[in-house]
């Protein structure tokens, strides 16, 4: 495999730089798997010399209208290489979310547990990025060690720290917050490849592609980092109380695995309108999702709560 | 012999050099006679610079002349009407697509900094204050002064995708005007992405380019200690930065160039489109007969009006 000169991050086919330092990787690097790359001048079908075309972003000839494949630069199509396997099936999910309807709070409807009807109910292995890297991460905080006359003083430090098994999202199914309150309950350990047969009663799920190309993942994957960073850096921030944590990292030694993790998407209908909830494919009790608010139970309230305020504001007249 | 040479050509492109702005322009499969940065006629063949940079990276135009042209009117739509009308006269095909030469910089930036930051802390004081009465009375009230405590720390980063122009027609504040560029649709540069434009070849020292570089990474590293400084505010921020794994990598970016020259010793008039983007730039002058024309119907409105209310006031109520 070939890796970064400068960060020693994995380097991946069609690569034109670093994913995460920038630094451009050589043509010959790249062309490690022996293609030849052809540079095309002359049109294919008639000869003529092309010019490359802005519109078709590809060279056109401008007699026959013939376009030409260049050598495309980034993102090959992405596919996931490992699946963490459902262990919550189709019976559990559908129960977890009747259990979850009827949880739904004072200004749910009181039927809706019993008149919502479950629409679908499909086992959904989304997309996402697995980094490992190494990085130092300089922090800089507010913390009660040392404070004079504010409750605050300054700290700078640095510290290397290793990431493992960060997960970054890379699916269209979910949205970035849905998938943020699934990922801390995934049990990574259990992960298997992705062309592994399914074992008997083991769900078979829609496994979803890769939605965000891999040269866009390098922002989600410092930002992911550095979220994670924030919170590791924690016990390097003397004193007992901190704000303003500011990280810095220089990441280094990067590699990313393409996983699909489990989730039941359900679609469900009450008195005709859709929502949509989710039910985590590894741990039943995690679900959450949209539910119908009753607006008479709203009205209601603010009825009371207007009613409320005149009479306080009536006895204050009074007085 | 001579088929050979005319196929040499059409694939390496004829190079120009522009006697006006220095410019040195390779044409590959196009044809102009004046220079598409000043508009200069000063413009002839000349062989290919030896020792040229080979360019590894290449963004590619994302739209035509017309898309540009659009991008243009809507820009100048948003200028004043006292914008030289010769700029709105410009035709589609005075936009010349240009393909500019640029260094593609990255590094690790290790900085060391100091600042002195500022924590709030609120303390009660007391003030004399007169009554409705004229008694004088104490009364106390909270104000929130700041602590100012010095800091000395590091900071880490790797600085990428600072590009400096590498052109002797396009300086590098015109380039900077219209970034940034979308790094996401980088291509390897190929011929065939080129073919049909006007490329320009690499005028500057890569050294200079370098050290301009290393100046805006190093601004680049101001700002984001700006935002890493804890406190509720901040003052006296110095740092030094090293820059170490530095690489700079040759470049082609694309830029649309409207040049009309009016006058042989004056600077053309001239707006350069991101043609990735469309983000415009460009110093539109004014047009001073409208100018003067503008101020005489304002004196002269303002005079009839003084009359009008000179005349009004005169009159008995």
């Amino acid at each position: 495999m070939t890796t970064c000169t400068r960060c020693e991050t994995a380097l991946e086919d069609g690569d034109l730089r670093c994913a995460i330092c920038a630094l451009p990787v050589p043509a010959a690097a790249r062309a490690s798997d022996g293609k030849q790359i052809a540079q095309v001048l002359r049109c294919g079908d008639c000869g003529a010399a092309v010019a490359f075309s802005a519109a078709a972003q590809a060279p056109r000839c401008g007699f026959c209208g013939a376009t030409m494949a260049i050598e495309q630069p980034v993102d090959p199509i992405e596919a996931a290489q490992l699946r963490l396997p459902f262990s919550v099936d189709r019976d559990t999910a559908e129960a977890a979310l009747r259990g979850w309807l009827a949880r739904r709070g004072w200004f749910a409807p009181r039927a809706l547990s019993s008149e919502a009807v479950l629409e679908s109910l499909t086992p959904l292995s989304w997309a996402a990025w697995l980094v490992n890297a190494e990085a130092l991460v300089t922090w800089a905080a507010d913390s009660d060690a040392g404070a004079n006359r504010s409750a605050w003083a300054p700290h700078a430090g640095q510290v290397s720290l290793g990431f493992r098994n960060i997960v970054v999202p890379a699916s269209r199914g979910l949205r970035a917050a849905e998938a943020r309150l699934l990922i801390p309950y995934y049990e990574l350990g259990h992960v298997v490849g992705v062309d592994r047969a399914l074992g008997d009663g083991e769900v078979a799920s829609t496994i979803e592609s890769f939605d965000a190309q891999r040269s866009a993942a390098r922002k989600y994957v410092q930002d992911a980092i550095e979220a994670t960073a924030k919170v590791r850096v924690e016990p390097q921030i003397p004193g007992r109380r901190y704000r303003n944590v500011h990280v810095a990292c220089l990441l280094e030694r990067q590699t990313t695995d393409r996983i699909v993790l489990p989730a039941w998407v359900l679609a469900y209908r009450y008195r005709g309108n859709p929502y949509r909830a989710i039910v985590h494919g590894q741990r039943s009790e995690v679900v959450f999702g949209k539910s119908p608010i009753d607006w008479s139970k709203v009205g209601t309230l603010v009825a009371i709560a207007l009613l409320i305020a005149a009479l306080v504001a009536l006895a204050i007249i009074l007085r | 012999m001579a088929g050979t040479s005319t196929d040499a050509r059409a694939r390496a492109g004829v190079t120009f050099a522009c006697g006006h702005c220095g410019a040195s322009l390779e044409f590959v499969g196009v044809r102009t006679e004046t220079c598409p940065y000043c508009a200069s006629p000063n413009f002839v063949e000349r062989p290919p610079g030896a020792n040229q940079p080979h360019p590894e990276l290449v963004v590619a135009f994302t739209g035509d002349a017309q898309v540009a042209r659009h991008q243009l009117d809507r820009w100048l739509g948003s200028r004043t009407w006292f914008a030289d009308a010769r700029i709105k006269r410009a035709r589609v095909e005075d936009l010349r697509g240009v393909y500019v030469p640029a260094y593609l910089y990255s590094a690790v930036a290790h900085t060391d900094y100091t600042a002195s930051i500022g924590e709030h802390y609120t303390e009660t004081e007391t003030y004399e204050t007169t009554d409705a009465e004229g008694k004088k009375k104490t009364e106390t009230r909270s104000v929130t002064r700041t602590e100012y405590r010095p800091l000395a720390g590091h900071h880490v980063g790797y600085v990428t995708d600072v590009i400096v122009s590498a052109s002797a027609g396009l300086a590098n504040a015109e380039l900077a005007a219209i970034e940034p560029y979308d790094f996401l649709a980088l291509r390897r540069y190929s011929p065939a992405v080129v073919t049909g434009w006007i490329a320009e070849e690499f005028s500057r020292d890569p050294d200079d380019c370098r050290r301009a570089s290393r100046n805006e990474a190093i601004d680049e590293v101001g700002l984001w200690l700006r935002r890493f400084m804890p406190g509720d505010s901040h003052s006296d921020l110095a740092w030094r930065t090293t820059v170490q794994w530095e690489s700079l990598d040759p470049i082609l970016v694309p830029v649309w160039v409207l040049a009309v020259r009016y006058r042989d010793d004056r600077s053309p008039l001239r707006v350069v489109i991101n043609g990735q983007t469309g983000a415009i730039a460009g110093k539109v002058p004014l047009a001073w007969w409208k100018v003067t024309l503008a101020i005489i119907v304002a004196a002269l409105v303002i005079a009839a009006v003084i009359f009008a209310i000179s005349q009004h006031g005169g009159q008995p109520g």
